[in-house]
């Protein structure tokens, strides 16, 4: 357990640090897969197996392929100082983030939270499912963002169609070949 | 050594998790903060989207009162991250298309 759990922290945590300063926007993306699938192996620690399924194939398959794609479509040639990729708030962020940071760790560690255990969790894939559809009790809410996030999805998909498209005869008409 | 295994095989509180969905929050921050690249600041919204997705599990997983609603809650978070993703891009792609460049300090027309 422990040897686990200081394993995905190291691997998530050095991913991240690598999304942020790795200076080829690849790279960036690669490192963001690992700390996907770091997430995921914490998900398996906390008895969520369907997330963490979920994790893997949504994220580490889905995101990281469209984000890859976006960098294909917008990448030119450029030098890649360290300067360059980052904007003059490197110290000021740096110490706004650590602030943020310090404050959610604070305020976490020292709540009570009462009694807690593992294992309260949704466990199998049926009882995450019920919940979901909002048939259990106390959780009714679920089956309106359940259609709510269908919507959603709908909507996205429409709406990146939509953006995405070329118009005829709207500028930058070379810019995809 | 029956000490160290046990050591070893013990539970990970729930702070831990929780300062580990923290310290990866800020470091999304900091990286969304920072960096020019307008995709590189989509990944860091993504992992700042995880650390708070980890949390939530978390939180279902440790607390009895939870009632396994955070998994949920999850689920959904991701199926809304997914759409952002889409249609952030969407929106990447068509700024390069129009200005030729990813660089948001260039992007600044709407600056007063």
């Amino acid at each position: 357990m422990t040897v686990a759990f200081a394993f995905l922290t190291g691997m998530t945590l050095v991913s991240a640090l690598g999304v942020v300063l790795s200076r080829s926007v690849v790279h960036s993306a690669l490192f963001m897969s690992g700390a996907f699938l770091g997430v995921a192996g914490f998900f398996v620690m906390l008895n969520v197996p369907v997330l963490a399924a979920f994790q893997v194939l949504i994220y580490v398959g889905a995101v990281t392929v469209v984000i890859l794609f976006g960098i294909m479509f917008t990448q030119r040639p450029q030098v890649r100082r360290f300067r360059t990729i980052i904007n003059r708030q490197i110290w000021p962020g740096f110490f706004a983030a650590a602030g943020v940071g310090a404050f959610l760790c604070y305020i976490l560690a020292t709540e009570g939270w009462g009694e807690t255990g593992p294992g309260n969790g949704a466990r199998s894939v049926a009882v995450l499912g019920r919940s979901l559809l909002g048939v259990d009790e106390g959780l009714e809410i679920f089956s309106l963002l359940f259609e709510a996030a269908s919507v959603l999805l709908l909507v996205a998909l429409v709406a990146a169609i939509a953006i995405s498209r070329r118009k005829e005869g709207a500028g930058g008409g070379e810019a995809g070949r | 050594m029956q000490q160290l295994v046990e050591q070893l095989n013990a539970q990970i509180p729930l702070e831990g998790y929780l300062t580990v969905a923290a310290i990866m929050f800020a470091i999304g921050a900091w990286g969304a903060l920072i960096r020019r690249n307008a995709v590189v600041v989509f990944m860091c919204v993504e992992l700042m989207i995880n650390a708070v997705n980890l949390t939530l599990v978390a939180f279902a997983d440790f607390l009895p009162g939870a009632g396994g609603a955070g998994a949920g809650y999850a689920v959904l978070i991701i199926a809304i991250a997914a759409a952002e993703v889409a249609v952030g891009l969407a929106i990447v792609l068509a700024i390069f298309r129009t200005r030729r460049t990813v660089n948001i300090d260039e992007v600044d027309s709407l600056r007063g």
